[in-house]
């Protein structure tokens, strides 16, 4: 059993390690406070051919897979950005260009991925809706076909990155949930594009107010007869499932990692403080009660890590990777959560100002706990698909 | 176009720097990274490669470890590379490194050299001119830009009212300076990191480069170090308590330290 890095993993933890270097903690929170994408950051990554990590060469990208995404993700997170921030890179390189790499026609291959390598296009995604959240199965909004396009109507909340992406991939309903046989049915999978479909009046968005991640700004989304053409289906129509399983999966590991990044941060804050702040003539971090909740994070972390990285090798490797994705971001999510809340406790009241970075990584951290699946569902996934206990619903 | 950069690893200048205690030379056990000047030096020579066509060599002096220096030159897109590894180098100083690169660059062959112009380590400035001198070519140090015209080079070089244009004719011995954005060295992208794995690095010794053992290493140094101390740690700051008259008072300590 090998558990090195391959060389490409590592040469991402370098390379984009390199670039987050000059780009400290301030950076991230002016990024945070002004709620502003870090465009520098980002220009960077395209520069470098980072965004393209997992488009195939033949297209301009690095020919790579998910574990190099999920290490890319892990160090921008790591660097500082932490949670909420690293969504950046997880809408087009993994979002979009992922998807499109595994299920994209040769025309939408040829088209976009280029594009999206370069860091010219980006992407975002469209699946919850305010009445099907958790049970993603329910979703309403419908396409119709009519004549070479589909007709899209409905409404999607949580929809991240609308702003700045080109290409939305949208998951509607071509059978609607009461009649889908098995249930799992009748998805449908569109590339819709987001500015011409702004233009024409059949798209519109309002921004969500949030506590946190505020570089990546979350949206409510409004289909009003929404044409597609049929030739941007994204896989087989009503054969959605699919491909959305592949975009799932992917998202629990990477925004596992991005927690993972997260805590590595929180813990970093923590320790430093807990090293340096003096009270009764000493350090307050040769108290164990102050010092064994951070030790106890540095375990959990390092167990998340392990299991994330093992997720994302047997996705690569085209084998069923469910249960490690849930794990992996059950357990990075918590270390995040005990990470932020060490690090508060640590600081005491001092975490409470937001001079202090604590206050951001505690939004960030909270929010792992919830999406893109809360806890209680990865937890409801291992009770009844790992231990086969019976279902709830 | 044949341009070789040298480059040179240094400890980090964010981590602890010492000296080694049994023979007062710098401790390169740990924490070597590629010196900062010598990025810039880099990003140069892929510039004029990338305007003139031609060949990157990337020539370094160190031992085994500085691999990671050549590594990350060669991953922002040098060629190849030249390391020139010998325990019998260890000491050299100023004057004898310049001998032992300039038989090595004697060795390699090139139309223009160009290095950092100074290392954050030794931190002399000198080698670029002592090189130049060893090498019988024109220096052309400290600058900020670089251009080629067929068999002749120039550069700018910055000073207090604009800057100097200096001219000289190929071969030649370049020095750089920093520089703000966009001239700033250029990140390693995924595909030069790849590659940089699978590019030649030369390893070769005293030998392979003629030169003299009697020349080279802490035995022939011109410069001893006698004796040295640990930095002091830094004193309490002054406190400047602003009554009205806080910046009479602030220019009174500045002027006090001879800074104004």
């Amino acid at each position: 059993m090998d558990f090195r890095l391959p060389e490409s993993a590592r040469a991402v933890r370098d390379g984009i390690g390199e670039i987050c270097s000059h780009y400290d903690m301030s950076y991230w929170e002016r990024c945070e406070a002004d709620k502003r994408w870090p465009e520098e950051v980002w220009a960077e990554l395209a520069k470098g051919g980072w965004l393209g990590l997992a488009v195939p060469e033949e297209f301009g990208g690095g020919g790579q897979g998910l574990l190099e995404l999920t290490v890319a993700t892990e160090t921008l997170s790591a660097s500082g950005s932490a949670g909420g921030s690293a969504f950046t890179y997880v809408l087009t390189p993994g979002f979009g260009a992922m998807t499109i790499a595994r299920h994209g026609s040769p025309e939408q291959k040829a088209g976009l991925l280029p594009r999206l390598a370069a860091g010219e296009i980006e992407t975002c995604f469209a699946l919850t809706e305010p009445d099907a959240g958790s049970n993603s199965l329910a979703i309403t909004t419908s396409a119709r076909l009519d004549g070479s396009e589909f007709v899209v109507n409905g409404q999607k909340i949580w929809i991240t990155g609308v702003q700045r992406a080109t290409w939305m991939l949208l998951v509607t309903r071509t059978i609607p949930a009461a009649e889908a046989r098995p249930r799992t049915n009748g998805l449908t999978v569109l590339l819709v594009n987001v500015p011409e479909a702004v233009a024409a009046g059949t798209l519109s968005y309002r921004p969500i107010p949030k506590m946190g991640a505020n570089t990546t700004p979350s949206n409510m989304v409004f289909f009003d007869d929404l044409r597609v053409p049929a030739r941007n289906v994204v896989g087989e129509v009503h054969g959605g499932a699919v491909v959305l399983w592949d975009i799932l999966n992917p998202e629990r590991i990477l925004l596992g990692a991005s927690a993972l990044g997260g805590a590595e941060v929180a813990l970093r804050v923590g320790v430093e403080y807990a090293r340096q702040r003096e009270v009764f003539g000493r350090p307050i971090g040769a108290n164990q009660a102050i010092a064994f909740p951070l030790a106890a994070v540095k375990a959990k972390l390092e167990l998340a890590r392990l299991m994330l990285y093992k997720a994302a090798w047997l996705f690569d490797r085209g084998e069923p990777c469910g249960t490690e994705a849930n794990i992996a971001k059950l357990t990075a999510s918590q270390a995040f959560w005990e990470a932020a809340d060490a690090a508060f406790q640590t600081h005491g009241g001092m975490a409470y100002s937001l001079e202090y970075p604590v206050a951001r990584l505690l939004a960030d951290a909270r929010i792992g706990l919830v999406a893109p699946v809360t806890e209680q569902l990865l937890l409801n996934y291992l009770a009844t698909q790992v231990l086969g206990l019976p279902r709830s619903f | 176009m044949n341009i070789v950069v040298c480059v040179k690893q240094v400890p980090d200048t964010a981590t602890e720097r010492k000296l080694r205690s049994d023979d007062s030379t710098i401790d390169r056990s740990a924490n070597g990274v590629i010196n900062e000047l010598c990025e810039y030096a880099v990003e140069d020579a892929l510039k004029l490669k990338e305007a003139h066509g031609g060949e990157v060599t990337v020539l370094t002096m160190g031992p085994d470890q500085a691999t990671d220096a050549i590594r990350k030159a060669l991953a922002m897109g040098a060629d190849k590379a030249v390391h020139l590894s010998d325990e019998a180098l260890h000491g050299s100083d100023a004057l004898s490194t310049s001998y032992a690169l300039s038989q090595a660059l004697k060795k390699i062959g090139f139309d223009v050299v160009i290095l950092g112009s100074e290392s954050t380590d030794a931190r002399t400035g000198m080698l670029a001119a002592m090189l130049a001198e060893r090498l019988g070519v024109p220096q052309l140090t400290l600058a900020s830009k670089i251009e080629v015209d067929g068999s002749a080079i120039s550069i700018h070089r910055q000073t207090d009212y604009g800057y100097d244009k200096v001219e000289a004719t190929l071969p030649a011995v370049v020095s750089v300076v920093e520089k703000p954005d966009p001239f700033k060295p250029r990140y390693p992208s995924f595909k030069g990191i790849m590659a940089a794995k699978k590019k030649p690095i030369e390893k070769i010794g005293v030998a392979d480069a003629e030169i003299d053992p009697a020349q080279i290493g802490l035995a022939a140094a011109w410069s001893v170090v006698s004796d040295f101390t640990a930095a002091p740690p830094r004193g309490k700051g002054v406190v400047v308590n602003d009554e009205g008259d806080g910046g009479t008072k602030a220019a009174e300590f500045l002027v006090s330290k001879k800074f104004i």
